[in-house]
């Protein structure tokens, strides 16, 4: 039998270390998206010798497995800084992972990004810049809100995985929900695993729901824009169609 | 009012325009022809800027400048005076059709929103689309997008209005309204340079009509000079060629 009671007791003290994955969430998914504007910018303005650099980079986040990566960012960061001269006393797990998932997450919306920027058309640019607009009138009033309606379910998509990533930053010992959860594991000698997992899988569950609750609010906001596409248009179309079908037209 | 002095532009090794001088005077139309691939839009995208010129200079009133030596600042001050209507209308999308007109007013001009709205109803009134305002361009006819896109240009004031072929992409019934609003814009005593395939109305409404081949102006003149008296092989070619060409479509139309 599922032992509901033991699963809302623990819920408190899974509860307390909740804000570490908040803050770990907002920090790297913020740190992300303006890194991953950056790779963007680079990558677009094919900008010599640093292209090529963010387009590895983007192939290594992509490719290597998350723990990995953050295995990797925990003792060879570190390490790296020694090599040239910098020597950090106490690099926190909780800095590591911040780091490695900014990178993860920055190199996965950067393949969000771009394409979506490419998807506006050229005609666009070429209107802003002969009317005079300043490269950062033109991006900020006629490019970025064309661009953001195309890449808000991408970027929906990677907030979803970020959230999964952070059940394992546990492993280079950040005492997060996960890291709770096997303390409680193993002072309950393994009897409640099912339990504990639950718990947390609705946690998990919780988040990600919120997350999308907000991504959805922010497409909604964004749909004006599909109008412009011509999606709109379609849909009133298609329901004045039913309208005559209805009255036997 | 405005000069070019040899305006040479390049695509890698290929040399589209070979040294093009022109002056227009305030208020002409200057209409070019030309057979296909010979660097008219070319020519006008180089005015605003969109193409980089190698070599040349361009007067427009008080901007003088070298295109070899052409800095940020120049290339804005020149775009801001003159103003593109392309084939494609490229309205922006995201925004209405009175924001389509308020936006650059806005921007670059720094008027206040009110004063932006006032000017852009006027502007819109003149096409004849104020009661499509609150539209969105994708919901419009290419003609009505066309007329917002020239409305769009109208409320910058700008010294010379640049159109590369504004029918082209028209349906047939289309065109009349455009080149009517055209032909006002023309009556206002606004500069305009123009390419066009539409002879006949190049040949009523033109100042000015140079024809071009390969990169060069082979003559100018008035409309009656070219159309009727050219004595220019190649121009008398390239228009019997044409004529004859709107004379099949008009047999294979009936
Ligand atoms: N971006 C570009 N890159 C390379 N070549 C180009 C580019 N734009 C134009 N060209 C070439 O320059 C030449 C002139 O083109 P342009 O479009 O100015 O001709 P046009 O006189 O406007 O022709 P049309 O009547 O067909 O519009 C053509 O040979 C064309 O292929
Ligand atoms: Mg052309």
């Amino acid at each position: 039998m599922l032992d509901i009671k033991y699963m809302l007791e623990i819920t408190p003290s899974l509860l307390s270390v909740l804000h570490v994955t908040l803050i770990i969430l907002i920090a790297s998914s913020a740190l992300g998206l303006g890194l991953s504007i950056l790779v963007t910018a680079i990558r677009i303005k094919k900008v010599k010798y640093l292209s090529q650099v963010m387009d590895l980079f983007i192939s290594f986040t992509r490719s290597v497995p998350i723990v990995l990566q953050l295995f990797l960012m925990y003792y060879g960061f570190p390490f790296l800084l020694s090599m040239i001269g910098i020597h950090v006393s106490d690099f926190s797990a909780a800095a590591a992972t911040v780091l490695a998932l900014t990178l993860y997450n920055a190199g996965y919306l950067s393949e969000v990004l771009r394409p979506a920027y490419l998807a506006v058309e050229k005609g666009q640019h070429e209107a802003a810049d002969g009317l005079g607009y300043t490269p950062f009138q033109k991006f900020t009033r006629i490019i970025a809100p064309q661009v953001i309606p195309i890449a808000l379910p991408g970027w929906g998509n990677a907030l979803v995985y970020l959230i999964h990533d952070t059940s394992l930053i546990f492993t280079i010992g950040v005492a997060d929900i996960m890291g709770v959860a096997n303390t409680l594991i193993s002072s309950s000698y393994g009897a409640h695993q099912i339990e504990i997992y639950l718990t947390i899988a609705l946690l998990f569950w919780a988040i990600t729901f919120s997350a999308d609750t907000m991504v959805r609010i922010f497409e909604k906001r964004a749909a004006k824009y599909n109008l412009s596409n011509g999606i709109a248009p379609k849909k009133k179309a298609k329901r004045k169609m039913r309208i005559l079908v209805q009255k036997g037209v | 009012m405005l000069t070019l002095k040899n305006l040479r532009v390049a695509f890698g090794d290929h040399e589209v325009l070979k040294g093009i001088d022109i002056t227009v005077k305030k208020g002409e139309v200057v209409t070019f022809i030309g057979p296909s691939g010979t660097g008219k839009t070319t020519l006008l995208r180089s005015i605003n800027y969109l193409e980089k010129p190698s070599d040349g200079e361009v007067m427009l009133s008080d901007v003088g400048i070298k295109f070899k030596s052409a800095n940020k600042k120049d290339i804005l001050r020149l775009r801001r005076k003159t103003a593109m209507v392309f084939q494609q209308f490229n309205l922006f999308k995201h925004k209405t059709v009175v924001e389509n007109v308020m936006d650059a007013q806005i921007a670059i001009q720094k008027k206040s929103k009110k004063e932006a709205y006032e000017k852009s109803c006027e502007e819109l009134e003149k096409v004849g689309l104020l009661d499509k305002k609150d539209m969105y361009p994708s919901r419009l006819s290419g003609g009505q997008q066309q007329r917002v896109s020239i409305a769009r240009a109208l409320a910058l004031e700008p010294e010379v209005i640049l159109f590369d072929e504004p029918t082209s992409a028209l349906d047939p019934e289309l065109v009349g309204e455009v080149l009517k609003v055209i032909e006002n814009v023309a009556r206002s005593g606004m500069t305009i340079l123009l390419v066009t395939h539409e002879m006949r109305f190049a040949k009523n409404i033109s100042s000015k009509v140079v024809f071009m081949d390969q990169g060069h102006i082979v003559e100018q003149g008035t409309p009656e000079e070219i159309f009727e008296k050219s004595t220019h092989i190649r121009t008398r070619q390239f228009l019997k060629e044409y004529y004859e060409a709107e004379e099949d479509l008009a047999i294979a139309n009936v």
